[in-house]
């Protein structure tokens, strides 16, 4: 129970990837806050799952793309809890389509989502983090890599990389750690709005060298990891979870199951 | 206290100004496909919609949804479930 009486917001903590991190920081003892921005029985699902391991869990529906919205959200955390002590910017959204084809409002509705929502958030989980803190953005090897029809997407996450470098360094002084983590394709719902774009042989991007794709709860193991005092001196870094996906081409096959070679 | 004429009246706001078509025909009839709207539009304006009347929209029930007509009393049902009408 390393956050017994913590209290961490998990921005689009309902679904996927921002799920498991929701039911992995309850399991360890902290009160989990969800925020979500459409679906009201997938945070009510999760929020019962996180209170079954014996913690206060909280929904809030918030579009973080807009700015009013994170403040009544902060400021009902702030009613409510007081305080936090765990931020985790994972709440994503995006428009599958090739960098030609992104008009202003994709661009817009893109960054400001997955870029300036975890700067805003930031800003405003500062407040409540007198006492130091932990704060955990979500990229994805999109932000290095170039994927098809993930070209706003992947640029949003390279600004997200960027901001996580910027505000560990600020944060430093006030014992609040900042970092991030990137995953390869990751199996969720959000994956089907890519896929198409993808290579119609699965075995390129749903397996890694480890055998298996990514699951969500890999990347709440590590986000775990990074809020624990044994991270205390990592800062400013995106951690690859990725079952090394990037390291290979997508055709290579490791040396034991290729023993022609 | 919006009446369906409110209610109609600031669904159609919505609409014309997330699909950029402010002089665009508006009637009971007019379809979603009719205004060109794209997978963006429609989640900016369910997140509009949902916003300014304080309901859940289900994906399930707005997919069965053909035209505005059928848009107004769905949001009107909703705040009725709700209890804001």
């Amino acid at each position: 129970m390393i956050f017994k009486n913590k209290v961490a917001l998990i921005t689009g903590g309902s679904r996927g990837i921002g799920r498991a991190i929701t039911i992995k920081l309850a399991t360890q003892g902290a009160n989990v806050i969800i925020n979500y921005m459409r679906k009201r029985e997938a945070a009510e699902k999760t929020a019962q799952k996180a209170r079954e391991k014996g913690v206060k869990a909280h929904i809030i529906k918030a579009n973080i793309g807009d700015p009013e919205k994170i403040g009544t959200m902060f400021d009902e955390i702030e009613a409510k809890f007081g305080r936090l002590d765990i931020l985790v910017n994972n709440a994503a959204s995006g428009v599958a389509r090739s960098a030609l084809e992104i008009d202003a409002r994709s661009w817009d509705w893109t960054m400001d989502i997955n870029a300036r929502a975890a700067l805003l958030c930031t800003q405003r989980a500062v407040k409540l983090m007198p006492n130091g803190g932990s704060i955990i953005n979500i990229s994805s090897l999109g932000s290095r890599m170039v994927l098809p029809l993930y070209s706003v997407v992947g640029i949003s996450k390279a600004a997200l990389e960027a901001l996580t470098r910027y505000l560990a360094i600020e944060l430093a002084p006030k014992g609040i750690s900042v970092n991030g983590v990137a995953s390869s394709a990751v199996n969720t719902e959000a994956l089907k709005l890519y896929s198409k774009g993808l290579s119609p042989d699965k075995k390129s991007w749903q397996t890694t060298p480890v055998g298996r794709m990514v699951e969500p709860e890999d990347i709440a193991d590590v986000v775990s990891f990074l809020c624990s005092d044994e991270a205390a001196m990592i800062r400013g870094q995106i951690i690859v979870v990725d079952g090394g996906r990037s390291l290979t081409p997508p055709d290579y096959i490791p040396l034991e199951n290729n023993q022609e070679n | 206290m919006l009446d369906s004429k409110n209610i109609e009246e600031t669904v159609r706001d919505i609409v014309l100004r997330i699909t950029r078509k402010p002089d665009a025909n508006f009637s009971s009839t007019t379809g979603f496909k009719e205004l060109e709207a794209d997978s963006l539009d429609m989640v900016q304006i369910l997140v509009a919609l949902e916003d300014t009347f304080d309901i859940e929209i289900s994906d399930e029930e707005i997919n069965e949804v053909r035209n505005m007509g059928e848009l107004v009393t769905y949001i009107g049902k909703k705040r009725v479930e709700k209890g804001s009408t």
